[in-house]
């Protein structure tokens, strides 16, 4: 598991108030159970961390995986140290 | 029980600066969307822009002295009260002035002058804050402002539920004046919160759009912000005709209900609620409709939400009514939003013209009914509502009718 996979589930299961082993890549933020404003908060305190912005479009809370959103998390680093 | 009929209207935003030139742009299909002009908006991820009010310069309406007390807020209350009373006709001598009431929908409250003023504070370290910041802030300024630029002295007071704080405050003056509380009542909607703070507020919601407002369509991403001000004179139908005066059409009915569920997610059962209780209300079967003036803010939830309400309370007129949001034209503008909206709503009443839902690409199988897509459309109306769902789980919807 990547660091940045391994942080970001951290914040996840931190937010969401659940065992960090239920947290898959394939699980949606809807499967664990986070929806509406919790969803916009777990993206919140990522962009915090990470000190990232991640566009609207990344942030899809019903269909997106919680792999993709390290994908774009991964990006948005990538991105920044091009800089 | 008391009727009671609108014979007098006022509005600002960024359509126009008075009734009749925000309705004709309505039905003309014009939006007053477009980049942020009064602050650096450049930084702001959700495309920096807005529905602002453009060329208003408050000297024209105001004296110095009188401006020094006024947030823009207060200022576009104002402008829209004074009009709604002179094309009321009204005047608060005598009995009068104590039997109206002043009610003004306000979402949020000054805060161009909050934010300036806490800029100074925290930014530049200033010691002093300006005396008149308490005066210009309060979310009651406007109701307090006309009632003493009018010499109103009936129950004058603030409505607050967020995006719903017009439709709530009209409920609320019709339920006094059938209560017989009062005989009249100078009520609608304000807010004047296009700034950075709030922008970024409601930016990190993720609910504005990048692009523009598109209600009801595929691709839509979310809604847009407006500012301004609507302001009704509204009456009992036995004081209007004592008067004489031209009644714009009757105030049929009122719906309010909450969700008791999440703060931000709405809710088709508290939607419908709202819409059937204002149906009940003034009496209106819901074949009776023929145009809904929609919440439709152009977020992905709140139009397939409305949608299914919709659904659920029309039933198999549903695919008949007329449905559109005017947001795309105005803005959201929050507490002011159910105020502006019934200018179009009333308009539709009595021009028999429909305005649009402008921005609309194509069909999202989510929101099936007729939107009255991008063109205004011919169509005669003898009742409709118009509804808000507001943040907070809170609704209210209004139902007005064509008179005689």
């Amino acid at each position: 598991m990547s660091n940045v996979q391994q942080e970001t589930f951290d914040i996840i299961a931190k937010q969401a108030k659940i065992e960090l082993d239920t947290i898959k890549p394939e699980s949606t933020l809807k499967d664990l159970g986070i929806a509406s404003l919790d969803a916009i908060e777990v993206i919140f305190d990522i962009e915090e961390h990470f000190n990232i912005n991640l566009p609207n479009e990344d942030t899809d809370f019903d269909g997106g995986t919680v792999g993709q959103l390290v994908e774009a998390i991964e990006r948005q680093l990538a991105q920044k140290t091009s800089e | 029980m008391r009727r009671i009929v609108i014979t007098g209207m006022g509005a600002i935003c960024a359509l126009g600066h008075d009734a009749p030139s925000v309705w004709k742009a309505m039905t003309e299909g014009v939006s007053g969307i477009g980049p942020l002009t009064r602050f650096d908006a450049s930084a702001l991820r959700s495309g920096g822009i807005a529905a602002e009010i453009k060329q208003f310069d408050p000297s024209r309406h105001f004296a110095e002295a009188r401006l020094a007390f006024l947030d823009p807020l207060s200022q576009y209350a104002l402008v829209a009260a004074r009009e709604a009373v002179e094309q009321s006709g009204i005047s608060f001598d005598g009995e009068r002035a104590s039997r109206t009431a002043v009610l003004v929908g306000v979402g949020v409250a000054g805060e161009e002058t909050r934010e300036g003023l806490y800029k100074r504070l925290y930014e530049e370290r200033a010691t002093r804050f300006h005396p008149l910041g308490i005066v210009r802030i309060m979310t009651n300024a406007p109701a307090s402002q006309i009632s003493m630029a009018h010499g109103i002295t009936g129950p004058t007071f603030a409505v607050a539920s967020a995006c719903a704080s017009s439709n709530h405050a009209i409920a609320q003056a019709a339920l006094m004046i059938r209560a017989g509380l009062v005989d009249a009542a100078v009520v609608g909607g304000a807010e004047a919160s296009l700034t950075l703070g709030l922008m970024r507020a409601w930016e990190s919601m993720r609910v504005l759009a990048p692009d523009t407002c598109r209600p009801f369509s595929a691709g839509r991403k979310g809604l847009v912000l407006g500012e301004g001000s609507a302001m009704f004179v509204i009456e009992t139908l036995e004081s209007a005709q004592a008067r004489g005066a031209t009644i714009l059409c009757e105030l049929a009915g009122t719906g309010m209900s909450a969700d008791a569920g999440d703060i931000a997610a709405p809710s088709a059962v508290g939607a419908s609620a709202a819409m059937s209780m204002a149906l009940r209300d003034a009496g209106l079967a819901p074949e009776a409709i023929g145009y809904v003036n929609a919440h439709g803010t152009g977020t992905v939830a709140n139009d397939s939400t409305e949608t299914r309400a919709l659904h659920s309370v029309f039933g198999a007129h549903a695919p008949a009514l007329a449905i559109s949001s005017t947001k795309p034209m105005h803005g959201h503008a929050l507490g002011a939003g159910g105020a502006l909206e019934l200018i179009g709503t009333i308009g539709a009443l009595r021009d028999g013209i429909v305005p649009p839902t402008l921005n609309y690409l194509e069909p999202d199988p989510a929101c099936d009914l007729d939107y009255v897509p991008n063109v205004a459309r011919e169509k005669k109306i003898d009742a409709a509502i118009s509804n808000s769902f507001a943040f907070g789980g809170l609704n209210a919807v209004v139902a007005v009718k064509r008179m005689g």
